[in-house]
């Protein structure tokens, strides 16, 4: 529904949001965004396919839940800095004693938060786009990777169809799990006979006349290249660590992740894709692109009537209220336009 | 000919060792540049970027070294058993998902060590990263921390070639000897993967800056840190996960060895053209 380029642009948004704010007031909006739109998702595609399952292995909810206050718990009982102490353990604990304070609480907290902020907009991604979408995100430079990732995406249903059936036959027979023993006289028939239609398979395609002139891609320039590219990426990641150089550093970065998509997009070239149902961009995709915009445009450049300043937030020493701009929370609610949009569908 | 393929296993070598140092210099770099760190005042900075930082870093990595890899993944029969092993493990992770085992038990390192070792290390590296992506795919399991859990597991894979002068050593071919080799070798990445994913969060998870990397704190004293840190957190749940591939791979690995051995055969033969097949015999012809 909204094109697979215009969530990925939603979700660096939101990931640039999370990684550079430690505001937790920022922080909660973010993700009480992404929380909105994972959720109206969720309903969205439940009401579509008429289905009561779980759309998720386990609850994004439950999740940030989780890791909010073991993170919290663990940070507190692991770090002891901070003036207010809510109590202590013996010292005589290894890494535990000392005091617990309320610092480290909500230092352990604020991480939970960013984590959870991760995991959820990955989620949405998850949830959005259709496995398709994502193996198209494969560079065409990767096209036998992309053919093994279909095989495999295509024969998942049929490897948990055959192994029922192999458990079946076998409880039939009267055989039953009884420890990792128990496992053999299920996993050797899935394996052997996924080997013997790999083989079928291969027969197929080759006479089809898959790959059947075409060698490798590779050339010594672009595998020099590449290696190369990651050498001055390397390069400009150490020089960034150290002060006064950060700038060269950066560029140095930037010509190096150039360089190795420069070489991707010129392999890329010489592949041959056919896209049966290409994805259309919509007015809507760009409405969700600018919210995407104006988010990191709040948080990354220096605007002069946005405080930036507010973004950073240090529980330690001793506990403050963190710093609010009604500008940047503002800015943050352009995340939520996909909500909009999938509301409006 | 040979000038080419001498080329050709230089830059091999060149790729694999630049991408492998950078994936661990990345992994291990609280321990390494705790004085370069904490001398910039951009110590705090450096700590809310990292984890994304790292991520993409080690996603280019990984984008370099997959581009090597797959040079030799352009022929069908390899292309068809990889697609079809990727989807017999990526089902094995599906079900763990679904039915969680104990703590970290999981049943697809078992697949990727005896595959690396019986079909070689590019082929164990390519299972292992496929897999991962796969199943993160299928269960959306799409996130941050993918790049670290691809990597972590070719490496499984690619490592698993390191058995094979220990099992010549002990002439333990089709032997019992084989099997302990490789099952201590999956107990041990057993630990190791948790270790590895670990280095990923821990910077982020741990604390205040100036807990983790002060001025003047020694590699070793980090070292401690995180070994503490590990004991408490991980090691129970990772030891789950090494015992559990002990002894899938000494209770299932003699009978998959045999399996993968006899369709190694199977899938070494080449498809020959008509056209060569009739140049050769032009050839054979021009001699006499």
């Amino acid at each position: 529904m909204i094109h697979t380029w215009a969530w990925i642009g939603w979700l660096i948004s939101g990931l640039v949001a999370l990684s550079i704010t430690r505001n937790p007031v920022y922080l909660f909006l973010i993700l009480l965004c992404i929380a909105s739109v994972v959720w109206t998702q969720e309903r969205h595609l439940s009401s579509e396919s008429s289905q009561t399952q779980n759309l998720l292995p386990f609850s994004p909810f439950k999740f940030a839940l989780v890791i909010i206050t073991l993170s919290a718990l663990f940070n507190a009982f692991i770090s002891h800095f901070g003036e207010t102490v809510l109590f202590s353990l013996p010292e005589w604990l290894p890494y535990l004693g000392g005091p617990i304070t309320l610092e480290a609480l909500t230092f352990g907290a604020i991480n939970g938060l960013v984590l959870s902020g991760i995991f959820g907009a990955f989620t949405v991604l998850n949830l959005a786009l259709p496995i398709r979408s994502l193996i198209r995100l494969i560079p065409r430079a990767y096209y036998p990777l992309a053919v093994i990732t279909s095989i495999a995406i295509t024969f998942i249903p049929n490897a948990t169809r055959q192994f029922q059936h192999i458990r079946e036959a076998q409880a039939i027979r009267g055989h039953r799990v009884h420890g990792l023993r128990g496992w053999l006289p299920l996993i050797m028939p899935l394996l052997v006979g996924g080997l013997e239609r790999a083989l079928g398979l291969a027969e197929a395609m080759t006479a089809r006349g898959f790959a059947s002139s075409e060698g490798s891609n590779q050339t010594s320039r672009t595998r020099l290249g590449m290696v190369f590219g990651l050498l001055i990426l390397l390069g400009g990641w150490l020089l960034r660590l150290i002060e006064g150089w950060q700038f060269l550093g950066i560029g140095l970065m930037i010509l190096g992740i150039t360089l190795i998509a420069a070489i991707l997009w010129s392999i890329g070239r010489s592949v041959p894709r056919t896209n049966y149902n290409r994805e259309a961009w919509r007015f809507p995709d760009f409405l969700v692109l600018i919210g995407s915009m104006v988010v990191i445009t709040a948080y990354l450049l220096p605007i002069p009537w946005i405080d930036q300043s507010t973004l950073y937030y240090n529980p330690y020493p001793i506990l403050s209220l963190p710093g609010f701009d009604p500008l940047m929370g503002a800015a943050t609610m352009g995340l939520l336009i996909p909500l909009f949009i999938i509301k409006l569908k | 000919m040979t000038k080419r393929f001498s080329t050709s296993r230089l830059l091999s070598f060149l790729t694999y060792g630049v991408t492998t140092s950078m994936g661990l210099l990345l992994l291990i770099y609280p321990f390494l540049f705790p004085a370069i760190t904490q001398k910039s005042t951009l110590g705090q900075a450096r700590l809310i970027e990292m984890p994304l930082l790292l991520t993409l870093l080690l996603a280019l990595c990984l984008v370099v070294l997959l581009y090597e890899v797959q040079g030799q993944a352009v022929d069908t029969k390899l292309i068809a058993l990889l697609g079809i092993l990727v989807a017999i493990n990526s089902a094995l992770r599906f079900m763990e998902v679904a039915i969680p085992g104990p703590a970290g038990f999981s049943p697809i390192f078992f697949l990727i060590i005896l595959t690396g070792y019986i079909f070689g290390g590019r082929f164990g590296f390519l299972l292992g990263v496929l897999t991962i992506f796969v199943s993160a795919i299928v269960t959306g399991g799409v996130g941050p921390w993918l790049p670290s859990q691809m990597f972590a597991a070719g490496w499984v894979g690619i490592s698993a070639q390191l058995c094979r002068p220990l099992v010549n050593i002990l002439d333990g071919d089709g032997k019992i000897s084989e099997i302990i080799v490789l099952a201590i070798f999956g107990a041990i990445w057993g630990l190791g993967y948790g270790v590895i994913m670990n280095l990923w969060t821990w910077p982020f998870i741990a604390g205040p800056t100036d807990q983790y990397w002060q001025a003047g704190i020694s590699w070793v004293e980090t070292l401690q840190r995180y070994g503490a840190y590990y004991l408490i957190t991980s090691l129970a749940w990772d030891f789950i996960r090494a015992t559990g591939n002990f002894l899938l791979i000494l209770l299932l690995g003699a009978p998959t060895l045999i399996a993968l051995r006899r369709f190694k055969r199977r899938f070494t033969f080449t498809y020959r053209s008509s056209n060569s097949q009739q140049s050769k015999l032009d050839q054979t012809g021009d001699a006499s």
